[in-house]
């Protein structure tokens, strides 16, 4: 069955790519721009797995991975976190907020289908 | 529009910057007049962010550099590190200039950055972040400036890059056991790996059974699952982890590949990893764990009814699929608390549907989703609401051509046909409407623009400059809003340069040092208004009098009113600069800018306070695309007359037409003589002069509010018309603004009201109170 | 040189001869969108007598230039069996008004001979060279570049 992920990116460049390397992937892409829009997206679409970009406007992503994560129902959908930088303090951080996993920007396809394959059941 | 689908994102990436440099400049503004909010300063952030994370992916790497330090600076203030000060806003104005630049030529659009410039302002930032420069070389040596300064290295992995996929270096934690316990002369043949799972693991949605599966990718797998660490039922706190799983590879992979597969959990769990060797004993990790022998998966006492088809470990594999049905239902009964805890190993298909029972009614989480909607919108190529409202065009002239053909075949008016056109007709003014409406778009595009063109001629003239911006949500045509930057620009430019003192004179007049400056968009009676006012010295008049007649333009007994005097700098080759500066001497002067103004249909005017500063004001007609017209008659020929331009229409009398030096005809309007301009004859159509008795006089008025009577044969009544360039296939023709299509189908042409007015003026030689452009 | 007839095989380009007065000329096939019959035309002001006005070509304004009025050729009042051949001329869409559309030649660039000097020099300005065809025909290939006026031109008219 096809998987349902989930972007959550204030970024329309940056949802473009992950949308262009995921359905390539073969894999269903709904978007969100923002984290307040991304946990909207979230109830209605019950995606598979999440990648969210962690600066956004309104809510950023550690606020949505822990609306996220407070909710039972989406307790153990696997989120990647984007982040531009690969030290240990930062990947640190996307953990203690709850994230399953991270991909770093820049990515290529081939590591991203590769970190969203690696989280999903 | 490019079919390779990256071309295409970098397309969107080069917009998005166009919309992320526009509010990154908006909001910097904002904190330069002290709104220093969180969220404005987050704003900026995330611009900038927003940019550096693109461009990385497109690996512009000038463009990339120069955002990180720009961010990082960023990033002190919104942290609160660093306080948000006059100093730190303008060096970061002028850091967004540089980054606009940076984008523009990394797009190919602009010249190459002046690399001086942007090391400056790279070392400019980094001192206000650090006290010090820091980078002598690009992205190095940021380390001191700690833990939330990372030596960023700009990555290039662009789509195309699929193999060399290198990772970042891993922060690995020290793991000296690992080495010494490999004797050098024997052949590694795999990988074991010791496992426990801390609690977290599993509420980060991390599994054990996708590591596993994601272990088996590098080579076969054999895994066991020590249970012995699980405590009895009554202390069993569902979301503890209890297991220790043994993991033996049996590939010799390079370790990097083994440590990859753990990467997101490296923290949240125990780990342990020791190569395999050729014939060796086998060395065991020492976990801090019982030291008890481990058992075969699912040969464990709780996990017994399991019956688990992967526990064939000689087999040298493992089955995935049930590996991680053991590890969800083991992650779906911990995160489900209510679930009675022996339901964490027992019958394995069931513990998958406990928690579906815990979850929100569906149809409530999605009604709570829909109610705080974002409005939607969509991205169209300009090219495709052209070609709308091209068609809607001839849908509207189509509909006239129908409504004339009807009413010549004498039908009825409330006729079925006759009242069916009407219906068509409301329809199609609101189709064209809801399509005109489409293309409309706020003036901010081009305000965003006028900042950093007010910081550069502050810089060059050494004025302080205030902007302040008011109206910019204001809607205007797409075509217009392209066409107002270059008037906007150059009355700016003039405001600085000219209307605005140095800081001196400004002090020693009592007035503030810092001048300002006001660009302000309005709708006024169906058009756009740009008024660009500063609170400068104001128009000399005295000074613009004597230059005007120095150069001939008006004659010293000439009567003029202060605000025709202030006019006068309309005139063309009028300059009151005393050199041609830097600033607003490039050859283009203010009849320059009321030329093109003129030509889209606007006027401007100035008005002028001494010592208080002056005010331009120019109107422009909200789309380029229709115009409401007068539709006249006039030897034989329809034209058209821009309804904006008449004063007045009128059945003239024999004894208000007085010929001047026998020849000229001029007209009493309102107790002033106006020239009689006759339009048949001007335009060629006619070589003898129109007949008077029966003729009607449209008073009109030019852009410069000369009034002229426009003598035509008829007038046929107001309409709305489609403009249609002449240029487009001939050229420009003296005395015609544009064509459009008549209801008869046929072209009309529409008057340039000003040119017809001058001609006329100049051959009228008699009256010359002012001397006009053509 | 040779002497060409129309449908010879090798040909590489196909062209339209059309009549005004006695004289034929041709223009490449491709540069022509559509041949119509003549409509009255929306006079300019300040334009040169060549230029006949414009039209409405399904809501695009088409300029008209009377070919033989450009070539200073002798035309008179056009009439409605006159014909409009509707061509590309750079960017610009134009019409030309002609007599008569006569003829579609194909023929090969090495059969195009040069302007005999004998051409009045109006002529010569935009005819490329002449062809003979069956019949005895001299048909002369027009270079439509310049048929348009220049901007001095028309200013000056």
């Amino acid at each position: 069955m096809t998987k349902t992920v989930l972007t959550v990116d204030d970024s329309r460049t940056m949802r473009d790519m992950l949308l262009l390397a995921l359905q390539d992937a073969g894999y269903r892409v709904v978007q969100a721009v923002d984290g307040v829009h991304g946990l909207e997206v979230l109830h209605q679409e019950r995606p598979d797995i999440v990648i969210t970009d962690i600066n956004m406007p309104r809510m950023d992503g550690f606020g949505f991975i822990e609306g996220m994560r407070s909710n039972p129902d989406y307790s153990c959908v696997p989120v990647l976190v984007l982040t531009t930088e690969s030290d240990a303090a930062k990947k640190q951080r996307a953990r203690d907020a709850g994230a399953t996993g991270w991909i770093v920007k820049p990515f290529d396809p081939v590591r991203l289908v590769d970190a969203v394959r690696r989280v999903a059941a | 529009m490019s079919d390779d689908p990256f071309e295409a994102i970098k397309v969107t990436f080069f917009q998005e910057c166009e919309e992320l440099l526009g509010d990154l400049e908006t909001n910097l503004l904002a904190l330069e007049s002290g709104d220093t909010d969180i969220e404005t300063i987050n704003a900026c952030f995330r611009a900038v962010h927003s940019v550096k994370g693109g461009a990385g992916a497109f690996g512009l790497e000038d463009l990339v550099r120069f955002a990180h330090v720009f961010e990082t600076l960023m990033d002190e203030l919104r942290s609160g590190r660093k306080p948000v000060d006059d100093i730190t806003v303008r060096t970061l104005l002028r850091a967004s200039d540089v980054l606009n630049d940076h984008v523009s030529a990394a797009r190919g659009a602009g010249p190459a950055v002046d690399a001086e410039r942007s090391q400056a302002l790279i070392a400019e930032l980094e001192t206000l972040t650090h006290g010090a420069p820091v980078s002598a070389a690009p992205g190095a040596g940021t380390a001191s400036a700690g833990e939330d300064d990372f030596g960023f290295t700009p990555l290039t992995l662009a789509l195309d890059d699929l193999g060399g996929g290198e990772l970042p270096p891993l922060d690995l934690p020290p793991l000296a056991f690992i080495a010494p316990y490999a004797p050098a002369n024997q052949e590694q043949t795999g990988w074991k790996i010791v496992f426990r799972p801390h609690p977290r693991l599993y509420a980060n949605a991390n599994e054990t059974g996708l590591l596993i599966r994601e272990l088996g990718r590098l080579g076969p797998v054999t895994v066991e699952m020590d249970d012995s660490g699980v405590p009895l039922l009554d202390a069993l706190e569902p979301n503890d982890s209890h297991l220790v799983w043994t993991m033996t590879l049996d590939a010799a992979v390079p370790e990097i590949d083994v440590r990859d597969v753990f990467d997101f959990v490296e923290t949240d769990c125990d780990l342990n990893i020791t190569p395999i060797m050729s014939g060796a004993a086998e060395v065991l990790p020492d976990l801090g764990l019982p030291d008890i022998g481990l058992p075969e998966l699912g040969v464990s006492d709780l996990a017994d009814p399991l019956e688990l088809p992967a526990a064939d470990a000689s087999a040298g594999e493992v089955d995935i699929a049930a590996l991680v049905a053991l590890a969800q239902a083991d992650t779906a009964a911990r995160l489900n608390g209510e679930a009675p805890p022996l339901e964490v190993v027992s019958p394995a298909p069931q513990p998958q549907a406990a928690p579906v029972a815990a979850r929100t009614p569906p149809a409530a989480a999605a009604s709570q989703g829909a109610a705080t909607q974002a409005p939607v919108t969509i991205r169209v190529d300009l090219e495709r609401v052209d070609r709308l409202i091209n068609a809607v065009g001839e849908l509207v002239i189509q509909q006239a051509m129908l409504a004339q053909r009807v009413y010549e075949s004498g039908l009825a008016r409330s006729s079925d046909i006759s009242l069916g056109l009407e219906d068509l007709e409301l329809l199609t003014r609101e189709i064209q409407d809801s399509v005109m409406a489409i293309r409309a778009q706020p003036v901010k595009s081009v305000f965003q623009r006028m900042p950093r063109l007010v910081r550069e001629v502050a810089d060059m003239t050494g004025k302080r400059v205030k902007l302040i911006t008011a109206g910019e949500d204001t809607e205007v045509d797409k075509t217009v809003v392209e066409r107002l930057a270059e008037p906007i620009t150059h009355m700016l430019r003039n405001a600085i340069d000219h209307g605005l003192e140095t800081p001196q004179e400004r002090e020693a007049a009592g007035k503030p040092a810092e001048g300002t400056v006001k660009l302000a968009a309005l709708h006024r009676s169906g058009r756009i208004v740009i008024e660009i006012s500063d609170d400068g010295k104001g128009i000399n008049r005295q000074r613009v009098r004597a230059i005007a007649e120095e150069r001939g333009l008006i004659t010293p007994e000439q009567v003029l009113t202060d605000d025709e005097v202030d006019n006068l700098i309309f005139l063309p080759g009028f300059s009151t600069a005393k050199e041609i500066t830097d600033v607003s001497g490039r050859g283009v002067g203010m009849d320059v800018v009321r030329r093109s103004i003129q030509s889209l249909g606007g006027r401007i005017s100035i008005s002028s306070n001494p010592g208080k500063g002056s005010t331009f004001s120019m109107s422009l007609p909200l789309t380029l695309a229709v115009l409401d017209g007068m539709v006249v008659g006039a030897a034989d020929q329809t034209l058209v007359a821009p309804l904006a331009a008449i004063v007045e229409s009128l059945t003239p009398k024999p004894e208000d037409i007085h010929l001047v030096g026998g020849v000229d005809p001029v007209l009493m309007f309102r107790d002033e003589f106006v020239p009689l301009i006759d339009v048949a004859r001007s335009m060629g159509f006619r070589d003898v002069p129109t007949e008077l008795r029966g003729g009607v006089v449209m008073i009109v008025e030019t852009e410069a509010g000369q009034r002229a009577g426009l003598l035509v044969d008829a007038i046929h009544g107001q309409r709305q018309v489609v403009i249609k360039s002449l240029e487009t296939n001939y050229r420009h023709v003296e005395g015609v603004a544009a064509a459009t299509i008549l209801g008869d189908g046929r072209v009309a042409l529409i008057l340039d009201i000003d040119a017809l007015v001058t001609t006329g003026r100049r051959r009228n030689s008699t009256r010359s109170d002012l001397k006009m452009a053509s | 040189m040779t002497q060409v007839t129309p449908n010879v095989a090798g040909t590489d380009r196909e062209l339209i001869a059309f009549r005004i007065g006695e004289q034929e000329f041709c223009v490449d096939i491709m540069s022509v969108r559509e041949i119509r019959g003549w409509t009255p035309a929306t006079p300019l002001p300040r334009s040169p007598a060549y230029m006949k006005g414009v039209i409405n070509l399904r809501g695009t304004v088409l300029p008209i230039i009377d070919l033989g009025a450009r070539f200073g050729l002798q035309t008179g009042e056009p009439t409605e069996r006159h014909v409009i051949m509707v061509a590309h001329v750079g960017s610009r869409l134009v019409g030309l008004l002609v007599d008569a559309v006569s003829d579609i030649v194909q023929l090969t660039d090495a059969s195009i001979q040069p302007t005999p000097d004998v051409a009045s020099e109006s002529v010569k300005a935009f005819v490329k060279g002449i062809f003979a065809v069956e019949g005895g025909r001299m048909i002369s290939l027009i270079d439509l570049e310049h048929v348009l006026p220049a901007e001095a031109e028309a200013e000056a008219a």
